[in-house]
């Protein structure tokens, strides 16, 4: 028989990791809360979940098992912020820095050896790893590393199903200076004929271009949202966005469209008919994963199983491999020799690239069926 | 039926502002939770060992009761009579509720039930009253919120010293008077109340209005279920766990 969550959490076991999330949506959300009050209980409406969710201060959600294909396991807490997901926005800023402070202290106060800050967790401090609380012994990542790793290696992948010459394509990377975005640019701008950046901040993107260029890579930039479109091929998105709002407008057609946000980037009403569009910067693991109550399903909202976004799988990861160290912090660090690294790590414990899908279904089987 | 001291009446204002009649429930409410207090504080010096408990206990038992005359001279002060009812049916089985500790002479339990649970609900609750309260009014919810966080910390040490000898036994009977208490205290705390009157508020339920005071009907259930998990978290209660407890109250 499972062993219920209290007698997890009052057995005093040392945490290997811990991973600090936030729900995307309210159906999210509703989920979360309807696991927690069990299938006896109906769930609570929509109006009283808007109402009290607010107001629950962050804590474990659940335990979370994981296995590696070296026989090794590792024992973790997902702990849930509760940023309410219509609160991402920057007006929200503050208050959501103070959730993920709280969120972080929880993980120090439980004894996580190293803590994973998925979605808008890392955003809001990458840039600021000192608005975390006093650490002791517990170390941060924000699982940016992986998540670059799943993104670029997803891109190859939807190039090689689609009988795409990466080395003659065109890339566009939309949130081009982000942590995420810088670090796919630097992984691939050696492999596509020409890069395009788009971002709000000029500056930076100047500073990342030249960075760049400097490696003999051609590179333009633009702060216009909707320029350089057409054409690119390969588009990544990966912006801050507090919901999908991003409308790429007129698109190459057949361009690759790579939606790395979390939230999701990408407008429902983004049309791009044409477009071989994927959600990227996801993992799977395939030695088993268990949560504690059960959130299978709920926790990962993904077609596939044990399927987990990259950033927490970094901490799953690095606790797997023993390396308990912050391995990626700050904005702007993240290179193909850092991907690498982490990618060997991943792979050592059966931490591999999630079949691709995007909102209509798995890629990989409707590209199979229109082979045949 | 136990003695409270001369504060009740029922006579409502018929004839005030529509804020001033928020502001009465809003007393009524504040003040019946003060008498149930003192009589919960009252009731406990009876099963205390040692003198200095019973001294402890009855000095609780009286500010208690200074914190209800307060409520009801804030009312004078505007011009209402506050009106309280113990008797009402959710303060009647939270009293009962804490008479069942009482019978079994169990110490701690009153506490949890008194301190952590009912002071919580007060603690958060007044603050956020002391916030938009008008002038004195606001200032006495206020200065009164602070007096009873002082009450849960002092509690706090004893709960906690109790929890470090046996969690599992600690936090199944805090499980256990949660499935009580909180159940009827989330069930007050509703954002309307669907199953009859509250036998407190003067006329109709008084929760659709507090908007026009600046106040809410699920903002005071949220501070109040928010000060309550973090108080557990400071008594060392897994979180995951309070958190399916929390999941589970009635809407």
């Amino acid at each position: 028989m499972a062993e219920s969550v209290a007698s997890l959490a009052r057995r005093g076991r040392e945490l290997d990791f811990a991973l600090i999330g936030h729900q995307e949506s309210w159906r999210a959300a509703a989920d979360v809360l309807a696991v927690l009050r069990g299938p006896q209980l109906a769930p609570l409406p929509d109006d009283e979940i808007k109402d009290i969710l607010p107001w629950i201060p962050p804590r474990a959600v659940c335990h979370v098992e994981v296995g590696s294909m070296t026989g090794t396991k590792a024992h973790g807490v997902y702990i849930d912020s509760f940023i309410p997901p219509d609160r991402l926005e920057a007006a929200y800023m503050h208050d959501n820095i103070a959730r993920v402070r709280a969120a972080a202290a929880y993980a120090i106060k439980a004894g996580a050896k190293i803590v994973s800050l998925g979605g808008f967790s890392s955003i809001l401090i990458e840039g600021n790893f000192d608005q975390l609380p006093e650490r002791q012994d517990t170390v941060f990542t924000t699982g940016n590393t992986l998540t670059v790793a799943f993104i670029v290696q997803g891109i190859q992948k939807m190039c090689a199903l689609e009988g795409r010459n990466l080395r003659r394509s065109t890339l566009l990377i939309v949130g081009a200076t982000g942590d995420v975005g810088s670090g796919c640019a630097r992984c691939l701008a050696p492999y596509v004929k020409r890069v395009l950046l788009r971002a709000r901040n000029l500056e930076r993107l100047r500073r990342l271009a030249a960075e760049l260029e400097a490696d003999g890579v051609q590179v333009e930039i633009a702060a216009d949202r909707q320029q350089f479109s057409a054409e690119a091929d390969i588009v990544i998105c990966a912006a801050s966005l507090a919901s999908g709002s991003l409308l790429l407008g007129r698109i190459a057609p057949g361009a690759i469209v790579c939606d790395a946000g979390y939230p999701k980037n990408l407008s429902p009403n983004a049309q791009m008919p044409e477009a071989r569009i994927f959600f990227g910067g996801l993992g799977q693991i395939t030695s088993g994963m268990r949560f504690t109550p059960d959130f299978h399903g709920v926790l990962n909202r993904h077609p596939f199983p044990d399927v987990v976004h990259g950033c927490l799988l970094e901490g799953m990861a690095l606790a797997l491999e023993g390396r308990y160290e912050p391995f990626s912090q700050g904005r702007g660090f993240i290179t193909p020799e850092r991907v690498e690294e982490m990618e060997t790590i991943a792979e050592h414990h059966g931490i591999y690239l999630a079949p691709l899908y995007n909102a209509d279904g798995p890629v990989e089987d409707v590209l199979d069926l229109f082979v045949a | 039926m136990e003695t409270v001291i001369a504060l009740n009446s029922a006579t409502a204002c018929t004839s005030l502002s529509p804020s001033a009649a928020i502001w009465q429930d809003v007393l009524s409410q504040a003040m019946t939770g003060e008498l149930i207090a003192a009589m919960n504080y009252t009731s406990l010096a009876e099963i205390c060992d040692h003198p200095d408990e019973v001294a402890d206990a009855l000095e609780h038992a009286d500010g208690e009761r200074w914190h209800a005359a307060a409520f009801a001279a804030e009312g004078r002060k505007m011009g209402l009579d506050v009106p309280n009812n113990v008797n009402a049916k959710h303060w009647k089985r939270l009293r009962e509720a804490f008479m069942r500790c009482i019978e079994a002479r169990d110490f701690i339990a009153c506490l949890i039930v008194q301190e952590i649970m009912l002071e919580s609900f007060a603690v958060a609750s007044y603050a956020r009253v002391g916030k938009v309260g008008p002038g004195s009014l606001g200032k006495t919810f206020a200065a009164i919120a602070a007096e009873e966080e002082g009450h849960i910390d002092h509690a706090m040490e004893i709960l906690k010293a109790e929890r470090a000898l046996d969690p599992q036994r600690f936090d199944d009977k805090v499980y256990r008077l949660h499935l009580d208490v909180m159940t009827t205290l989330a069930e007050m705390l509703t954002k309307e109340c669907r199953n009859g009157h509250c036998e407190v508020c003067h006329g109709s339920c008084v929760k659709p209005s507090l908007p026009a005071v600046s106040l809410s009907a699920a903002e005071l259930r949220g501070v109040s279920l928010q000060q309550y998990l973090k108080t557990l978290d400071k008594l060392g209660l897994p979180g995951e766990v309070t958190l399916t407890w929390l999941s589970q109250l009635p809407v």
